[in-house]
């Protein structure tokens, strides 16, 4: 039953952490090589990985996406997609795909002359189900070394939740405290007088049992 | 639509906030008020010095104060809005 309890408890925590790690904003320094529209498939489960920018793609199961892509300061490639995001989840309200590209576009640089840009995003990079960041906005950076800025953001909503769920913590430990530890000791006390109550009324039948019983 | 959806949705959410939070603040004022009476004395009997400090607190700052559970998130929507396309 403890394994069952702390089993939980992990994959709860584990699928909240993802969750997170998934929505809040990210940034990346990238050197931007090129951008490209491609036809993609979302007639399957992988759809929740994609966006829903107007009401008619959610009836399509393809349709034209926009990509940028990028390369790190180490030299390992990084994808975005880009895509509104709209009124729906997450909650960036990103209606300037179009003014985003045009800005991409508008970046790219050759390796032998490399303007390294910062990219803010969220969502991931999954070549096994060819799942995407999706690219919030770009901003030109001194270098790859360049700071990537304090993430005010994911620091204001990560300490808020923070608080949301230690308050909920203390008062469910008080109300445990009140209410609910009372109650199982007086069950625990009853289970032990009702026990005590069936081995007094056992040795008794017991003893009546003897008496018959040759000596 | 999706804007009908999440405004709907926003709005249902808000409002049960808003609505617990003012039944939460009303009643705060009422057990202040009675304390307050219970403390000192007063001439007028109790419940209508209740009555009457519940009156000046249906009018007061703080119970407008909880309309912020609509203008709070409402306003950081339209920063968000302005922030990721604008900025």
């Amino acid at each position: 039953m403890r394994y069952v309890g702390w089993t939980i408890l992990i994959a709860f925590w584990v699928s909240f952490g993802a969750f997170l790690h998934y929505t809040l904003p990210q940034r990346d320094v990238v050197r931007i090589v090129n951008t490209y529209e491609e036809r993609q498939e979302l007639g399957d489960w992988t759809r929740m990985f994609w966006s829903r920018p107007d009401e008619q793609t959610d009836a399509l199961i393809n349709r034209d996406v926009q990509f940028i892509q990028g390369l790190r300061d180490n030299g390992k490639p990084m994808v975005y997609r880009n895509e509104d995001t709209g009124w729906s989840w997450p909650p960036y309200f990103k209606f300037d795909t179009a003014n985003l590209y045009t800005e991409a576009n508008d970046s790219v640089s050759t390796r032998a002359a490399p303007e390294w840009y910062l990219v803010t995003h969220y969502g991931w990079r999954n070549e096994f189900l060819s799942i995407f960041p999706n690219a919030i906005s770009i901003r030109p950076l001194e270098g790859p070394d360049a700071s990537k800025g304090i993430p005010w953001i994911n620091i204001i909503i990560l300490t808020l939740l923070a608080a949301f769920f230690y308050a909920i913590w203390v008062r469910w430990r008080r109300f445990r405290r009140a209410r609910i530890d009372p109650k199982l000791e007086e069950m625990q006390d009853s289970w032990q007088s009702a026990g005590d109550a069936v081995q007094e009324r056992r040795g008794r039948v017991r003893r009546w049992l003897d008496t018959w019983r040759s000596k | 639509m999706a804007l009908v959806r999440l405004l709907f949705i926003a709005f249902v959410v808000l409002s049960v906030i808003y609505l617990s939070l003012s039944l939460y603040s009303r009643a705060k004022a009422r057990d202040r008020l009675e304390a307050e009476w219970d403390e000192g004395d007063f001439d007028i009997p109790r419940k209508s010095y209740v009555r009457a400090g519940l009156a000046e607190y249906d009018s007061s700052l703080r119970r407008k104060l909880i309309l912020g559970v609509y203008i709070v998130p409402m306003s950081i929507v339209v920063l968000i809005i302005y922030l990721v396309n604008f900025a």
